[in-house]
């Protein structure tokens, strides 16, 4: 089975929009091992390219700017002390970043 | 002169702006690591050629770009790179810093110094990949490029800004040609701009390069020359872009206005470490199981050799590429590539070689197809002579060996063939001048040397350069002019020879 193919079997596997595992586990018997590979990495693609993580130094609640900076995306919040202060933003492959950690890093990148 | 206080003040201004803007990056993980290629997920805004950095420090450049994948590949070892690791785009295009500090130089295509000397800085950033220069800025091959070989100067003229493919089995001194043609370029008085002179080792057996720049060194030719080295050992990225970088790095001095020489050894093996990415890369094979853009890897580069018109300069790039033959084939898929982008070949035999002469070039399959317009009147005044009666010696030679009685024309025709072949022969890093490549050549031409043994010629020759120089040195000066000789000045040396021949 070709790149395409699956590609139309990871769409396939959503209903309402939401990963429905019935179908997924029914996909996946008719794989064989190569192809449930890559079936499993285009599920993560997909899934990455429907959700957006935010990351933030303390709890974050919801913020509705967010949502409204990505319409159509999950929004993730998650905890990550490391950024000392400030944000870290991925979108997929690209990668927002307005936290401390980032300009210290910037900093030290400049001096070394 | 900045005080030291505004260098503090602008250090603090830029401290104040770090973080203020919204640092937006395109990331990727690494998929796959095979042979030096890295194939990577994300990275949706690559461009191809552009410099990617992985997590654990090692840089590659993007070289194909999928629906779903990149292709990468690195400028470095690939040991410990990881299913998984980050990777992030630059967004700068593959370039390498050049000033005229590089001169005197052995580095890698990426500039980093390969003789332990210190790196070079405030460079300016040359692109690897660059178009070549248009119609407009051009003007035709009109200055000779003097190799300092007397075969090469009198019947395969080399022009500035020429393509001259050097070309022929191993071990046949097609690397000795290139040296040659470095030496030469050492300027005869302080005034003189000498020519840059870029060696590119592609693929060569460190032990090889170290001898080449030994070579040059002893002969005080390092300080206008650059040595660009990617070996065997290195990864075959490396060996790709080494070509490109010499190009870059000659286009830099260009600009300047200048005049540089190329040579890159070898393209043979440039080909192969470009047939072996795109195999890993899974790109289709073609003949020979090279990739479709094989042509083009050539054409593009050696179309960056150019003359430009006074208007931008008047610099120029001449390219030597070497390639090196399977049993004197010429007719395989890349010789016939380069020798049809190229203006011309010279094409060097093992046979020719191993009966001694030295340099072994197969004058009847050697062209220049542009250089003899920018050859110089006091040559082409005895060369084409010699083309000629090189010619019918060989075809003569040939029937003679035979056996048989032959007529008195015709032994005269043989022996004076012989003469010819005797004077071209030149031992490895002594290039000559001007003035004695044409007294050399003249002498055999005119007959002066007609009644000298066959086997004496080359003593013949060292003694009369010395004796014309030493005794006749107005004769020297007047054909340093490169003007064809007047009658007055052809009766002075044929006078000198005569003189010569008595003591002789």
């Amino acid at each position: 089975m070709n790149r395409k193919k699956l590609k139309t079997l990871v769409l396939e596997s959503y209903k309402n929009d939401i990963l429905d595992s019935n179908i997924v586990y029914s996909i996946a018997n008719f794989l064989t091992r190569s192809e449930l590979k890559e079936y499993i990495n285009q599920l993560k693609n997909h899934e990455n390219k429907k959700n957006v993580i935010v990351l933030t130094s303390f709890a974050a609640n919801s913020n509705k700017g967010f949502e409204k900076l990505f319409p159509n995306k999950k929004i993730v919040y998650k905890k990550d002390p490391s950024l000392m202060l400030g944000v870290k933003v991925v979108d997929n492959d690209n990668v927002y970043e307005f936290n401390l950690k980032n300009t210290l890093d910037n900093i030290i990148s400049y001096i070394t | 002169m900045i005080d030291s206080k505004d260098i503090i003040k602008q250090l603090e201004d830029r401290l104040m702006t770090f973080g203020q803007d919204l640092k937006v990056q395109n990331i990727g993980r690494v998929v796959k690591n095979t042979d030096g290629v890295v194939v990577a997920s994300g990275l949706s805004n690559a461009k191809i050629g552009e410099i990617v950095y992985l997590e654990e420090g090692s840089s590659g450049v993007v070289l194909n770009l999928d629906e779903d994948y990149v292709s990468i590949i690195l400028l470095g070892k690939a040991d410990s790179i990881k299913e998984g690791d980050e990777i992030k785009i630059s967004g700068k295009i593959l370039s390498i810093d050049v000033s005229d500090e590089l001169l005197g130089r052995v580095i890698n295509p990426l500039g980093e110094p390969l003789d332990g000397k210190a790196r070079i800085k405030n460079g300016k950033s040359i692109p690897l990949e660059r178009i070549a220069p248009g119609v407009i800025e051009r003007e035709s091959v009109n200055t000779p490029l003097k190799t300092g070989i007397k075969a090469i100067d009198s019947m395969i003229p080399i022009g500035r800004g020429q393509r001259e493919l050097i070309i022929g089995d191993r071990q046949t001194g097609k690397t000795s040609i290139a040296i040659d043609a470095i030496i030469n370029q050492k300027p005869m008085t302080k005034d003189q701009q000498p020519i840059i002179c870029i060696y590119v080792a592609i693929g060569q057996k460190q032990s090889t390069v170290a001898q080449v720049i030994d070579k040059l060194s002893q002969a005080n030719s390092l300080n206008y020359s650059i040595v660009v080295n990617a070996g065997a050992s290195d990864p075959a990225s490396l060996q790709y872009l080494a070509p490109y970088a010499g190009c870059a790095i000659a286009e830099y001095f260009l600009e300047k206005g200048k005049d540089v020489l190329v040579i890159y050894d070898d393209l043979s093996k440039h080909a192969w470490a470009y047939r072996q990415i795109s195999l890993v890369l899974r790109r289709p094979a073609g003949r020979e199981a090279y990739p479709g853009d094989i042509f083009y890897l050539h054409s593009r580069l050696l179309e960056r050799a150019v003359k430009l018109n006074k208007e931008n300069g008047n610099g120029s790039i001449t390219a030597l590429p070497i390639i090196e033959t399977q049993a004197n084939d010429i007719s395989a898929y890349i010789p016939t590539n380069v020798i049809s982008i190229t203006d011309g070949q010279i094409y060097l035999q093992s046979d020719l070689f191993n009966s001694g002469i030295r340099p072994a070039i197969n004058v009847g399959n050697s062209v220049s197809r542009v250089g003899g317009a920018a050859q110089t009147q006091a040559i082409k005044s005895v060369s084409g002579k010699l083309r000629l009666e090189l010619a019918q010696y060989r075809e003569l030679a040939s029937f003679a060996q035979f056996g048989g009685e032959l007529d008195a024309a015709t032994s005269q025709q043989i022996e004076r063939g012989k003469r010819i072949t005797e004077i071209l022969k030149q031992p490895r890093f002594q290039p000559l001048s001007e003035p004695f490549e044409f007294l050399s050549i003249n002498a055999v031409v005119s007959g002066l040397l007609n009644d000298v043994p066959v086997d004496r010629i080359q003593a013949f020759e060292k003694d009369y350069h010395a004796f014309i120089k030493r005794n006749y040195p107005k004769i020297i000066d007047n054909l340093s002019k490169g003007e064809k000789p007047t009658d007055e000045v052809l009766k002075q040396i044929e006078k000198a020879t005569q003189e010569f021949k008595k003591i002789f």
